[in-house]
């Protein structure tokens, strides 16, 4: 798997005593600064979607808390919590208005910080964000499915090489192999479980209620075909959120900065001017 | 040796094309479609009635445990079971295997039913404290996976405490706030009944189990030639820690279908046992290992949690009966057969409390009722004795010698 050029990773202390791994890459120069915030998947230096950003922009991505070590989530007890942690983190890189980008788990934290602090957050942009919930449309429960049924929710096309690699991938591990256990399947069980802690059973934590506090202009991207969270969410954020603006894409699914990076990066240069 | 009749009531009626028709048995399996309350009346009955039975041939101890939304066992309230059982037995120990504590809000609604059973029984309850299947806590009712643990580990803790404690006290909990706690009624045991703690396989519980005094249970549907690594792990932690390595300290669960021949036994109980292995074990994997239910020691273990070996085999091919047998998911056969095998386990797993599951699937009431007399009469006599130079201190020692009695019916008087 490919890695930006001029890639780092650091790790960040925190006043709360944490310590807070970041993955910068990008350009350099004048580019303009982008913070990523992560999926469930949690985030390396391959990550796609930071590759992908780090093309246009220099890119800062904060691993979420428990992703590395779930100890960390010890007094990190819900959303309001989480927001606090970011701020921290937030505080401890200079980050003040911000442009953020967040992905489904990563776009609920992302938005969640920019309710509970609007001026870290100078802009918002949301990429199937979870955080909402609809009876009549509900989102996917990603914590209980078989994981060779994961492939098919996260891609537009269900049985397009993204999802038949996914499937193949996660029906091929061989949990009998210590070095596939620690090296992959425990770094992705503690994902879960970190992003699980504040999604679980239902990933509704009140945010609808905030959403109003958002100060930051908000762009919100979807995939058309987003088994996971349904495209119809776009227009629930974008009710609540004063200031917000859709871009559905055709054909996408959830994994929509991956599937179409090129539409993701455009519509982003667009709505950052 | 102790030997306990546990049951788990399952739901004997699923189509032969469960399977095919529905992805598992457990948590969304729709109960509208499937679910007869006039058959569930008769077999409630019926089960009862197995455990009663089981008291008056001498069992030890008579077992019920907790399960949600599921026709793999049928006991959302053991406690409802447990009470009822006060009434019509005079000797068995009521093991409830147990309360899953997390989801009880608070947990000293644990700590008052228990109670209530241990006094209605007269000092016959042993308490177990299960985490629960993932099934059951975190899928049917809603806890979050990755706090589960901790939460139950807490609740374990405040229901000791409530039962321990002299005066009413606060209690400021992480998962659980309260101005007074001050349970009554309190238990005739004393301090509190024996605590039994069912295991699926998770390393911490062993240490746990040891530092506390609690008897560790392994609770496999999987037989036990299975279950060596799990028993030696918890083994190895009374080692290191330097308990006694008392075989009554630990518990574990067996299949057992017992008939004149190994030939018979295939006749009465092949049905039964395939009907339990191939419908009530069939768990959709989605269900069966939510993230942070399993801690990451226990997976650099290896150990994979019961549930999802279940899980594993529900997407295979259908059981049959001889793999049942020669794995010893079921030990069936004459008398002989599962003596030899029991004394086989006995040396290997070092139990002293040994559950014994005599009716599983839909295993008919006669079938059952002569399953628990033979075992009673026939096996168990046989390896009773064993671990005789041990003291088993995780039993019921203050039980009244004089039980109250229930005045007979007014129409049958």
């Amino acid at each position: 798997m490919a890695t930006a050029a001029g890639t780092t990773s650091r790790d960040v202390p925190l006043p709360s005593g944490l310590v807070c791994r970041v993955i910068e890459a990008g350009p350099g120069g004048d580019a303009a600064t982008v913070v990523y915030l992560h999926g469930a998947g949690g985030v390396s230096e391959q990550d796609e979607i930071l590759v992908n950003l780090a093309r246009r922009w220099n890119v800062v991505a904060p691993m979420a808390p428990g992703f590395r070590d779930l100890a960390e989530l010890g007094e990190i007890d819900d959303v309001h919590d989480l927001a606090i942690h970011y701020e921290e983190v937030f505080g401890s890189l200079g980050l003040e208005n911000a442009v953020v980008v967040g992905h489904s788990f990563g776009g609920m934290v992302a938005a969640e910080l920019a309710a509970h602090y609007p001026s870290r957050v100078g802009r918002l942009v949301l990429l199937a964000a979870v955080g909402l919930w609809d009876d009549d449309e509900p989102v996917a429960d990603v914590f209980g499915v078989g994981v060779t049924e994961l492939g098919g929710l996260m891609w537009g096309d269900p049985d397009g090489p993204g999802a038949r690699a996914m499937r193949e991938g996660l029906e091929t591990i061989d949990v009998s192999d210590p070095k596939v256990v620690d090296e992959l399947l425990i770094p992705m069980m503690q994902g879960f479980s970190a992003a699980a802690k504040f999604m679980w059973p239902i990933p509704d934590k009140g945010l609808a209620k905030r959403l109003r506090r958002i100060a930051a202009p908000t762009l919100l991207v979807w995939g058309a075909n987003d088994r996971l969270v349904p495209a119809g969410y776009a227009a629930r954020f974008e009710r609540a959120i004063p200031d917000a603006r859709v871009r559905i894409v055709p054909g996408a699914g959830h994994m929509v900065p991956i599937e179409v990076p090129e539409e993701v990066i455009a519509a982003i240069e667009r709505f950052l001017g | 040796m102790k030997f306990h009749a546990f049951h788990l009531m399952p739901y004997p009626n699923l189509p032969d094309d469960f399977r095919q028709r529905y992805r598992g048995v457990w948590v969304d399996l729709p109960a509208s479609e499937l679910y007869d309350p006039v058959v569930g009346h008769r077999v409630y009955h019926d089960y009862l009635d197995e455990l009663e039975f089981a008291d008056q041939m001498g069992f030890d101890g008579i077992c019920v445990n907790e399960h949600h939304q599921n026709a793999y066992g049928l006991m959302p309230s053991p406690n409802l079971m447990a009470a009822t059982l006060t009434r019509r037995t005079r000797r068995a120990k009521i093991v409830v295997m147990g309360n899953s504590v997390a989801l009880y809000n608070p947990p000293t609604r644990v700590a008052e039913e228990f109670a209530m059973l241990d006094v209605m029984s007269g000092g016959r309850l042993v308490a177990g404290f299960p985490v629960g299947t993932p099934m059951d806590t975190c899928y049917a009712m809603g806890q979050t996976p990755t706090t589960l643990r901790e939460k139950y580990r807490e609740g374990v803790d405040l229901i000791l405490k409530a039962w321990k404690s002299e005066q009413p006290f606060a209690f400021n909990g992480r998962f659980t706030q309260l101005r007074y706690v001050n349970v009554w009624p309190r238990p005739i045991q004393q301090p509190h009944p024996p605590v039994w703690i069912p295991g699926g396989g998770s390393v911490e519980t062993w240490d746990w189990c040891v530092q506390n005094g609690f008897l560790y249970a392994y609770l496999s549907f999987f037989g036990y030639l299975r279950a060596r690594q799990v028993l030696d792990g918890y083994w190895e932690a009374v080692d290191r820690l330097g308990a006694e390595a008392n075989p009554y300290s630990a518990g574990f669960i067996q299949f057992i279908g017992i008939a004149d021949s190994d030939a018979q036994a295939e006749e009465l109980y092949a049905e039964a046992a395939l009907y339990f292995f191939n419908r009530c074990l069939h768990l959709y994997p989605g269900f069966t290992n939510p993230p942070g239910y399993t801690s990451v020691a226990t997976m650099r273990k290896g150990i994979v949690g019961q549930v999802e070996q279940a899980a594993r085999r529900a997407f295979a091919d259908d059981l049959t009966w001889p793999e049942i047998v020669d794995r010893g998911y079921v030990v069936a056969g004459s008398p002989e057969t599962v003596t030899e095998r029991l004394s086989d386990m006995a040396d290997h797993l070092r139990v002293g409390h040994l559950m014994v599951n005599l009716q599983f699937g839909n295993l008919s009431r006669e079938t059952t009722m002569a399953n628990i007399e033979r075992f009673a009469t026939e096996v168990a006599p046989r390896l009773r004795d064993r671990f005789n130079e041990y003291e088993d201190r995780w039993w019921p020692t203050d039980t009244l010698s004089e039980l109250a009695r229930p005045a007979p019916l007014g129409g049958e008087a």
